[in-house]
């Protein structure tokens, strides 16, 4: 009895000290010259844990340096030649902080260290001959949020669209658009989750054939429906910037009548769905796109043929929407396309994605 | 104990036990085993794939092609042994049916779906729904599964009942009715728990039969008669398996209330004598953890003898166990029933026998699955190695009781020795708890046994044979007179009409 006592005591302390003080970073090398992760953040004097895991194919390291001082230790590193394999590509100076070993690919360290007392921007690289030039991110060393990722000066170019790279759970590399069918919340059974980048992405809903809504800063995580039978619903990932309180949108003949609805399917061009559905026996293909920087989507409608009665997209104009659209008369939020439409392209404006702290790993 | 001491041990009884095989291996070393017959081999996967296979087919060009749980549909060629993506995105597919090079269909949760690559690039480009004229709760538990495509072109599907170990969400696909929430498993939105058929002149989504509780698996016979399997469960006493007719009843109730003129009142409240006298019965029950614990697809070997000698017999998937099962029916009185028998057991097979399929070489491929229960992941290929085991081709009921036939003439001296068999029967509840267990066990004493002239059928008089009863056979080391062994000695006859 005391024994069970003592180790409850033990645990409940030692999770206390872990919640207080210390952080688990899982960070990964991932093929194209990259870490999954472009930037993370620490608090000063924090425990740091760096699970540092080599998934590409080739040879990686991971070297934490003093700020402002990745160039330095990577052009160290090239001028010591034959001699920096010795020493893991790690040159012995005080500007690198901590460093791991060279991991061969599929191999895992664990590297332990307190965070430097003074905030500021520390750069973690791989310095394998020619690889730290392209292949770094940024640790933050503060209590504070994080800069805009589109601007953050400190991660590389390519990754300011992009803070956390997913690796694939499929046999395939993940590719954008991409589109899952899943359990979504907010939305009927028949969900349809499509990512039209990494960062930006909606749910269509296949049982009431209508855009349910979209939201920007990743996609949805399918991990926990994905375990076993099913039952968990998708976890979107970032912040939604619309959603459709409206309920079947497109309506026929007269604004106020919900439509019978059927879904008829997709097809995929460059992986862009369009989706074919009827609406109270007349068919639509519907394609979305993203606007220029995210700032919402563009949703073109075709007829199958031209419209023989007028259609109408309502929508709620509290709903924090700029509409726009290339056919029609807008009203009170309600969108007129007259008899004859065949295509009509619906822009959806949203005011720029707050960036906030996402430095919860 | 002392390490060193144990490993001297150790060594010293390994060279004993090599001397005694030594000595001994002449008598023993033509001891009959399943791997003189079948080979099971294991199919490398690509990386990245969690292989919980939901359904498999062959294209004509011979490939391979399978869905997975994350919702990727590969394709494999087995001479260059290269996996490719065909289709990816969908909703747990639980069943893929080829229908050229470049289209296949599957049935995923929401809807049964046409996929196709239209512009040749290997990869489909072209989602169409073709039917998805049923309601979905939401519960996780509605699977659905097939699609199995008929003589005429019609396809047949089956949809899952929910479960109450999880709700349903806030919005449903389907007309909710709440007759049937109460119980272990419940129907709330159409045609859940029934057996559909897809009609492809009318297209058309048509109820076909009710009954089912978790139908994870639909097969023809020969003859072309529809088979579905179901598991243990609420109104399921062991698993079964049932030769589907249109319009008819199987036993599970929630899936009664969408069934035309079926009265205003709750399944539940109907007494269990009525519901019994409503139900069709099982053509073959497999006894829990006798034989199986959760089958699932049937299929025919169609291969015309090029997986041995069970052309034109029926064999079935298990979870829980690393084996097939072999189907053994006949028509008794109108209605099928028959025997099951184990298959396979030794091979190395997995368990996760979820999904079978032939390959126009008579190997039989197995997608294994287990979905969060118990089971395995992968693909595995049976091959005959082209030798005849001893085994039971045939379990036919008589007047007085059965007849076996064997795939070889046995030892007439062992065979026609009564104490080598052992009878039982037992039968199982139809009820609304979970699963039963065996019930009114008796043993039943065998009066006679006859070896006919060929010495290959061996039949019983019993001092008893009851309908409605499983008859279960427990046999000693039956074998040929040149001593090949009875590979699997234990047989369950569903009993449900005397001749």
């Amino acid at each position: 009895m005391y024994k069970v006592v003592f180790r409850l005591f033990v645990v409940l302390f030692a999770f206390r000290s872990w919640a207080q003080s210390d952080t688990t970073i899982t960070l990964q090398a991932i093929t194209g010259l990259q870490f999954d992760l472009a930037r993370f953040a620490v608090k000063p004097n924090q425990k740091v844990k760096i699970l540092f895991k080599n998934e590409d194919d080739m040879a990686h390291n991971l070297v934490i340096t003093q700020p402002d001082k990745r160039l330095p230790v990577v052009e160290t590193v090239i001028k010591m030649g034959d001699k920096a394999q010795a020493v893991n590509y790690v040159p012995p100076m005080p500007e690198v902080l901590v460093a791991s070993k060279i991991l061969v690919p599929n191999t895992t360290e664990t590297i332990t260290f307190t965070a430097p007392a003074t905030e500021g921007v520390y750069p973690y690289v791989c310095t394998y001959p020619g690889h730290g030039y392209v292949m770094y991110g940024a640790m933050y060393v503060t209590t504070r949020p994080l800069p805009l990722l589109a601007t953050d000066p400190n991660i590389p170019p390519s990754r300011q669209t992009l803070e956390r790279i997913l690796s694939s759970p499929h046999p395939f590399p993940l590719e954008y658009p991409l589109l899952y069918r899943t359990f979504m919340p907010e939305c009927s059974p028949a969900a349809i989750a499509v990512a039209l980048s990494a960062s930006h992405a909606y749910c269509f809903d296949a049982g009431k054939c209508y855009l349910r809504y979209a939201w920007r800063g990743g996609f949805v995580d399918n991990t926990d429906h994905w375990k076993g039978n099913g039952n968990a619903l998708g976890k979107i990932q970032g912040t939604i910037y619309f959603k459709d309180n409206v309920t079947y949108p497109l309506r026929v003949g007269k604004a106020d009548k919900l439509p019978e609805v059927d879904f008829k399917g997709y097809t995929l061009s460059n992986r862009l769905p369009t989706f074919r559905y009827a609406i109270d026996g007349v068919e639509v293909r519907e394609t979305l796109k993203a606007l220029p920087n995210d700032e919402g989507v563009s949703r073109t409608f075709v007829f199958s043929k031209p419209t023989t009665q007028t259609v109408y997209l309502v929508t709620q104009h509290t709903d924090g929407i700029t509409y726009k659209s290339s056919v029609g008369k807008w009203q009170n939020g309600t969108l007129t396309l007259p008899k004859g439409t065949t295509k009509c392209v619906v822009t959806m404006q949203a005011p720029p994605a707050a960036q906030g702290a996402h430095h919860g790993h | 104990m002392n390490f060193s001491k144990s490993r001297v041990l150790y060594k010293s009884s390994l060279i004993t036990y090599f001397l005694v095989q030594l000595m001994i291996s002449p008598l023993f070393a033509q001891r009959d085993t399943i791997t003189n017959y079948y080979e099971t081999e294991r199919i490398k996967l690509p990386k990245g794939l969690r292989a919980e296979t939901g359904g498999m087919d062959f294209m004509p060009d011979g490939r391979l092609v399978a869905c997975f749980h994350l919702g990727e549909v590969m394709t494999y060629n087995p001479k260059t042994k290269v996996w490719k993506k065909f289709a990816e995105g969908l909703h747990d597919p639980l069943g893929v049916a080829a229908i050229s090079n470049t289209e296949i269909l599957v049935m995923q949760r929401p809807e049964l779906t046409r996929i196709k690559d239209t512009n040749n690039d290997g990869v489909a480009d072209v989602y169409e729904t073709v039917t998805d004229d049923f309601g979905m709760s939401g519960n996780y538990h509605e699977f659905a599964f097939g699609p199995l495509k008929d003589k005429d072109g019609n396809y047949f599907i089956a949809l899952n009942v929910a479960s109450n170990g999880a709700g349903i969400r806030p919005e449903i696909r389907g007309t909710y009715d709440s007759l049937s929430r109460e119980g272990r498993m419940y129907s709330c939105v159409p045609y859940r728990g029934w057996v559909m058929k897809y009609n492809v002149k009318t297209q058309k989504l048509e109820p076909y039969a009710s009954g089912f509780r978790s139908p994870n698996g639909l097969g023809f016979d020969a003859k072309g008669r529809l088979y579905v399997s179901d598991n243990q469960g609420d109104w399921r006493g062991t698993s079964p398996l049932y030769h589907v007719e249109k319009d008819k009843f199987y036993g599970h109730v929630a899936s009664l209330i969408w069934k035309k003129d079926f009265p205003r009142v709750k399944p539940l409240s109907l007494p269990v004598e009525k519901l019994d006298s409503m139900r069709t019965r099982e053509a073959i029950a497999f006894p829990h953890t006798e034989i199986a614990h959760s089958v699932t697809q049937p299929l025919l070997d169609n291969t015309g003898g090029k997986f041995g000698p069970f052309m034109g017999q029926l064999f079935i998937g298990e979870m829980d166990y690393p084996r097939l099962v072999r189907l053994l029916m006949e028509e008794v009185g109108g209605q099928m029933q028959g025997a099951c028998v184990a298959f396979g057991d030794g091979t190395g097979l997995l368990k996760g026998n979820n999904r079978l399929v032939f390959d126009k070489n008579g190997d039989l491929w197995v997608g294994h699955n287990d979905h969060g229960w118990v089971g395995d992941e992968g693909l595995s290929r049976i091959h005959w190695k082209g030798k005849i085991p001893l085994e039971i081709m045939a379990m036919n009921l008589t007047k007085e009781g059965f007849e076996l036939t064997f795939s070889l003439p046995v030892d007439a001296k062992i065979a026609t020795n009564p104490s080598l068999y052992k009878f039982q029967r037992y039968y199982y509840k139809y009820h609304r708890l979970y699963g039963s267990p065996k019930t009114d066990v008796a043993d039943v004493a065998v009066k006679e046994v006859t070896l006919s002239p060929d010495g290959k059928k061996v039949s019983f008089k019993l001092t008893e044979l009851k309908a409605g009863y499983v008859y279960d056979l427990k046999m000693g080391e039956l074998k040929t007179a040149d001593g090949k062994l009875l590979m699997n000695r234990a047989i369950y006859y569903t009993l449900n009409k005397l001749k």
